[in-house]
């Protein structure tokens, strides 16, 4: 009973950079891909934006957290931390998958409103910040809930690279006690709870922000 | 107050409006007549702008506001919110006095109880009233109405026309008004134009409308 315990508590170490990971991900993800949906939309660089969305949706992410973790010093002259490179991967790597979605988002909501904030006199800038991006956000929140799930399960990449999460933690102890079973299966609890968690806190939003 | 001369517009090589030309004074109401897809639609969003024209000229004095068919209120506002949202944006300083003329405008068209309720919960009816009020909050001199009483019932279509009358009487605010609805039209308006494959093909006064031969030029 103290083994299992005692193995609950040391995997539940690495649940804090799982989460940094994954809410630092998501932040810049959120940023990025608004602006990259909003610009598209806008027709500023569409076909640099689009290819941009291309190569990070058709490269492997373990791939391109390689490249940011091992490749930045020689481009930007210093090394990044396992966390920053992790986050800023992380990050823009969901931009691409987020831009998308809210491009569905705002394709989505009738040409009308756009064309009635354009008759009051809306400027273009509040118009996409208090007309079209709010309701946005509420029609694409089931979809941006799935997006947040899959990357805290893609977080788990950062173990390859020795970052000490969730993952990583569970294979240490598997390591040290010659036995799977347990810590992958605490592991698996772990992330199981926290992707109910995010959808709890996903519903709750929701019915928030429904309006009638 | 709104002069259009040899306005054309066409859509994918299809001419949907050709040469249109006619002139609307001050306090008028024009209704625009005509089967769907004849280019009613069309003609009043020239008139907003919200379509380039390929040839001629819009002219207009004042304020033009545009009342969409399907109303386009924002979903995530208020009643109220809707109606002060544009004017407060273009002056901060005025939030109260806007505030004051939208409890006014809700009051004359009878909604001021549906001020904190979203547009999702109201009926076609006071949707229909939100969005004049809306239009109303720009002090509009020119209202461009797309088929007003489409979706309605024939109550409420009644209500629309005195609705509409009264504003005109009121604020003195000249309307253009889209529909194919021709009894709706003969009851509200001043003057009618019938536009059938882009062309007016008739432009009488209201009054001359049941003269059976512009009856028959209409359907025929």
């Amino acid at each position: 009973m103290n083994k299992i315990i005692s193995n609950f508590l040391s995997i539940g170490s690495g649940v804090a950079l799982t989460l940094k990971l994954t809410f630092g991900g998501v932040f810049i993800g959120l940023l990025l891909g608004v602006l990259l949906s909003v610009l598209r939309y806008s027709g500023i660089g569409r076909s640099v934006i689009n290819r941009i969305i291309s190569i990070l949706r058709g490269t492997p992410l373990m791939l391109q957290l390689t490249f940011v973790y091992f490749m930045a010093p020689s481009i930007i002259g210093f090394r990044l931390s396992l966390l920053s490179a992790g986050i800023l991967t992380f990050g823009v790597n969901s931009s691409a998958y987020i831009a998308e979605i809210v491009r569905a988002g705002i394709e989505s909501l009738p040409k009308g409103q756009f064309e009635a904030a354009q008759a009051l006199e809306i400027p273009r800038f509040y118009m996409w910040k208090d007309i079209i991006l709010p309701q946005v956000i509420v029609n694409i929140f089931p979809a941006m809930i799935n997006e947040v799930i899959a990357l805290l399960k893609e977080t788990a990449l950062i173990a390859t690279l020795g970052g000490m999460d969730i993952m990583r933690k569970s294979q240490t102890i598997a390591a040290e006690q010659y036995d799977y079973f347990m810590p992958l299966c605490i592991a698996g609890i772990y992330y199981y709870g926290l992707v109910l968690f995010i959808e709890f806190i996903g519903r709750k939003f929701e019915s928030c922000k429904s309006y009638a | 107050m709104l002069k259009i001369r040899e306005v054309c517009k066409a859509f994918n090589n299809i001419n949907v409006l050709k040469n249109i030309s006619f002139d609307v004074e001050k306090s008028d109401i024009l209704g625009c007549a005509g089967p769907s897809g004849c280019g009613k639609s069309t003609l009043l969003r020239c008139i907003q702008k919200l379509e380039i024209i390929d040839q001629g000229t819009i002219e207009s004095n004042g304020r033009v506001c545009f009342m969409f068919q399907d109303f386009q209120l924002f979903p995530h506002m208020t009643v109220f919110q809707n109606l002060t949202y544009a004017p407060t944006l273009k002056n901060k300083n005025k939030k109260e006095d806007y505030q004051k003329q939208a409890v006014k405008i809700l009051e004359d068209l009878g909604i001021e109880s549906k001020a904190n309720i979203y547009p999702g919960a109201l009926s076609g009816g006071q949707k229909q009233r939100v969005a004049l009020a809306r239009s109303l909050m720009t002090n509009p001199d020119i209202l461009l109405c797309d088929e007003p009483t489409s979706g309605l019932d024939v109550s409420t279509t009644m209500d629309v026309v005195s609705l509409l009358k009264s504003i005109n009487e009121q604020f003195g605010v000249t309307m253009v008004i889209a529909s194919h609805d021709l009894d709706f039209l003969t009851k509200i308006s001043d003057r009618i134009i019938l536009l059938k494959n882009g062309t007016i093909t008739i432009d009488i006064n209201a009054q001359e409308w049941n003269d059976p031969v512009n009856f028959l030029k209409a359907y025929y």
